[in-house]
């Protein structure tokens, strides 16, 4: 296409325009075409794309919702808008895949009397580690207290069998130091159980718990 | 470019462009001008410069050069009063944007 082709056609295009506006934008494309010179005609009717689109972007120099893109104006009721939002998603995206969900659900079928045992093992698994680390908590705090309390008997018990048999009495004693120190140690140990291991289970029993509600949530 | 840009903005880059030549300057060089800076099409430009005359931003006269008629723009008062605008909406625009994107700038 020539450039006097181009123009041609764009007058023809621009036909129902009011006769100075239409006047207007041939002249303004005449400049554009004479200042451009003769050695970029080509490359300006390329740029231009064709007498189609210069018409449709004087036209829509009225309408109030457009945008200007490196593809010239775009309106959002125009349907050459070409972003990120109107390109297709692929096809895996758009629709959920019917053979994909009936193997699954197959899958699921068959599975069911492995994974059900399985599962069952787990939490009796986890059922038991949580009784035994019970156990051995009520152990430390059960010890915690009856250690010390043993161990200022024994100390007493020790001192006044010192006057009567000192190298049994000094056993004793001794055998009770050791016992409060422990014991005291043991009370320690559950101040710290109950102030920070205690809130920590319960946080991650309950995390563990809401795990799936929450997962159910997001699927759904 | 990944960013469009909206009307506002073209209108703004055109005042500025077009403010940059007291004498005024012409159509063609206009859509070089701002095709330095952002990536329109060239056809892109008439109804923005049309808009800007219609809206008194602009005025166009026609001098004589090389044997033939060549139109030219010129800004207005009114365009002028215009850029500034833009100009101080765009500082402050772009003073926020760089906030959120570099940061708080330590003075």
């Amino acid at each position: 296409m020539t450039r006097k082709e181009f123009m041609q056609r764009l007058e023809s295009l621009l036909l129902d325009l009011p006769d100075s506006e239409r006047r207007e934008a041939i002249q303004y494309y005449n400049d554009y075409f004479d200042d451009a010179g003769p050695e970029n005609e080509a490359k300006v009717i390329q740029e231009l794309g064709s007498p189609e689109l210069v018409a449709h972007t004087i036209r829509t120099d009225t309408c109030e919702n457009g945008e200007y893109t490196e593809h010239g104006y775009e309106d959002p009721s125009s349907n050459r808008r070409q972003d990120l939002s109107s390109v297709p998603l692929p096809e895996s995206l758009k629709k959920p895949n019917l053979w994909k969900a009936a193997c699954i659900i197959l899958l699921c079928l068959i599975l069911v009397p492995i994974i059900v045992p399985i599962f069952m093992a787990v939490i009796l698994v986890l059922v038991s580690i949580l009784i035994g680390i019970l156990g051995i908590t009520v152990g430390i705090v059960a010890a915690s207290i009856v250690l010390p309390l043993s161990g200022i008997l024994l100390i007493g018990y020790g001192i006044w069998r010192l006057f009567l048999l000192p190298g049994v009495g000094l056993t004793l004693g001794g055998v009770g130091c050791i016992l409060l120190a422990v014991g005291i140690l043991l009370f320690i140990l559950t101040v710290w159980i109950i102030k920070v291991l205690l809130p920590l289970c319960l946080r991650a029993i309950i995390s563990v718990i809401r795990f799936p509600l929450r997962k159910a949530g997001v699927v759904k | 470019m990944v960013f469009n840009t909206g009307a506002a903005l073209l209108d703004a880059i055109v005042l500025a462009v077009v403010s940059l030549d007291a004498g005024g300057t012409y159509g063609y060089k206009i859509t070089q001008d701002v095709r330095q800076v952002i990536d329109i099409s060239e056809s892109t430009l008439y109804p923005v410069l049309r808009r800007l005359l219609k809206d008194g931003c602009l005025e166009v006269y026609d001098m004589e050069f090389g044997g033939r008629n060549r139109r030219y723009y010129k800004i207005t008062h009114a365009g002028c009063a215009q850029l500034n605008l833009y100009r101080s909406e765009w500082k402050i625009y772009a003073e926020k944007i760089n906030k959120i994107f570099y940061g708080e700038k330590k003075a």
